[in-house]
């Protein structure tokens, strides 16, 4: 069934004067398609994600409290979850907020948030990794993730 | 072999925008506002599917009628281009 | 609010007010040569508010707050008022504005045509365009580029300069006059800051737009070298460096490919101010 007469299959802007599936056969030689299968094929298109929280976060100064204010008599385990006070192995919140610029230096360059040690500074970190959106931090959090 | 019974086929009209750069073509998609860029054989194979439902033999022929495919008539790289696109919703199938 | 100002940047209008007077005083003496809004209608309202219930007077802290927020903003000194303030307008173009693509850009301006520079914060952009303004080029802006939905033009966005560490110490000794530099803030989350008023062409042209002739996407600190950016590639890191593009939608879809269409788009990387400089003018000069 051809629908070149019904715009339907074609896209508006279509340079081409003619639709190239009604192309007489003997047509000067085509070009190739390669269709293929495994890694290349399916990779042939992205999504823009563009950076929303990045770009427009970039603008303030942030912070992340450790943990949420909702949250803030729970203590830090070491992977990161919140657990009861006195939880063996978990460390107290921080009981201050620390900036984006300290996190990023914790996450992308190994430096410990201020006032941590090894262990504590891991569990925040941890913690930090699992917010979501909705709990104080997250944005925070989301506009330090990619590299613009 | 069994033939598969799925039809592709994608919105018609002008659900999708599209303008070509540097031998890419970027997209973009009214209905989610979302924008892809695509690569060889993706444009291709949009352009091959219509309002109407076709099984993947139907979009093979189209494709051959225009192009040469040194892949013959594998319909498994074009099943799994078509796979991808569906779940990135520019294009819809029926069983 | 208890003190208030109004300013026009560019496009925008704004409506700054704060529980303290000192901010507000900042931004009048820097912005006075700025055209004042002839009857004081804003497009976004900003606030400088205390950080929590009695912070007005104890250890003040201010909260921005504004028309447009993020969640999550730290609170700032009160000495930082000014950055703030300049912080809670930024955040109210990134968030809010709709009447041009906005990008994470500077720009400036000669014979009608303008270079944009897009990048990272610590890429130079802000910097360079800064010396750019004092070397017979016109400032549009160091932080926000916006561009025209309908036209492509580069809509001037000239706001105070931010200038950050090493670059102040650059900055003074470019610019003699020390009128058009505010106060030193110290040891703000970003470092030391200070604010430089753009020169007095860049603010008595700044509703002149300018048609884009070179995208130049800089990178400070490396073995000079320029790259050429091929056109799927700047679009898509223009598309991470907009505010937004998203919300835009189709019009942000076309503005943003009529950009990269038209407008050439080379990497730049400089080891010091001065390279680039010579290196944008070399590049400038071979634009066909």
């Amino acid at each position: 069934m051809d629908d070149s007469a019904d715009q339907d299959g074609a896209f508006p802007d279509e340079s081409p004067p003619g639709d190239p599936l009604t192309e007489p056969q003997d047509a000067p030689r085509r070009r190739m398609l390669l269709l293929g299968l495994g890694a290349a094929a399916g990779s042939a298109i992205v999504s823009i994600r563009p950076a929303l929280a990045q770009s427009a976060a970039s603008v303030l100064h942030c912070q992340i409290p450790i943990p949420d204010p909702a949250r803030a008599d729970r203590h830090v385990a070491p992977d990161g979850s919140l657990v009861a006070p006195g939880t063996d192995g978990a460390f107290p919140g921080a009981g201050r907020a620390f900036t984006g610029e300290e996190v990023k230096a914790a996450l992308r360059q190994g430096r410990m948030l201020p006032g941590t040690g090894y262990e504590q500074n891991r569990a925040y970190l941890n913690y930090i990794r699992r917010l979501q959106s909705g709990t104080s931090g997250f944005t925070c959090y989301a506009s330090l993730q990619m590299p613009r | 072999m069994v033939q598969s019974a799925r039809c592709w086929y994608r919105d018609g009209g002008d659900a999708l925008i599209r303008r070509e750069i540097d031998g890419l073509t970027l997209l973009y998609h009214r209905p989610s506002g979302i924008t892809h860029i695509a690569d060889s054989p993706v444009p291709e194979i949009l352009d091959a599917l219509t309002r109407d439902p076709q099984p993947l033999e139907a979009i093979i022929t189209r494709l051959a009628h225009v192009f040469d495919l040194p892949d013959g008539s594998d319909t498994r790289g074009l099943e799994q281009h078509l796979e991808g696109l569906v779940a990135l919703g520019l294009v819809r199938v029926t069983v | 609010m208890r003190h208030a100002i109004t300013l026009g940047i560019g496009p925008a209008r704004f409506r700054v007010g704060s529980a303290w007077e000192q901010s507000i005083a900042a931004l009048r003496t820097l912005y006075a040569d700025y055209p004042a809004p002839p009857d004081g209608i804003a497009d976004f309202t900003v606030r400088l508010d205390p950080a929590g219930p009695g912070r007005r007077w104890w250890r003040p802290s201010i909260t921005i707050a504004g028309d447009h927020m993020l969640p999550d903003a730290a609170p700032m000194a009160l000495r930082h008022g000014l950055l703030a303030a300049e912080m809670g307008m930024n955040l109210q173009m990134a968030l809010g504005w709709r009447r041009h693509l906005l990008i994470h850009a500077s720009s400036v301006e000669r014979d009608g045509r303008a270079l944009v520079m897009t990048g990272e914060s610590g890429s130079g952009k802000s910097t360079l365009a800064a010396m750019l303004g004092e070397r017979g080029w016109r400032f549009m802006g160091d932080e926000f580029a916006l561009i025209d939905l309908v036209t492509g033009a580069v809509h001037p966005f000239p706001r105070l300069v931010s200038l950050k560490n090493d670059a102040v110490a650059v900055m003074r000794s470019e610019v003699p006059d020390p009128a058009r530099f505010g106060p030193l803030m110290e040891a703000t989350p970003k470092g030391d800051i200070v604010h430089l008023v753009p020169p007095p062409e860049a603010i008595a042209r700044m509703a002149e737009p300018a048609r884009p002739a070179l995208l130049l996407f800089p990178r400070f600190g490396f073995t000079p070298e320029v790259r050429s950016v091929g056109k799927g590639e700047a679009f898509m890191r223009l598309t991470q460096a907009s505010t937004n593009y998203v919300a835009l939608g189709e019009a942000g879809f076309d503005a943003l490919h009529r950009f990269v269409d038209r407008v050439p788009a080379l990497a730049l990387d400089y080891p010091d101010s001065a390279a680039a400089i010579e290196a944008v003018e070399r590049i400038w000069a071979d634009l066909p």
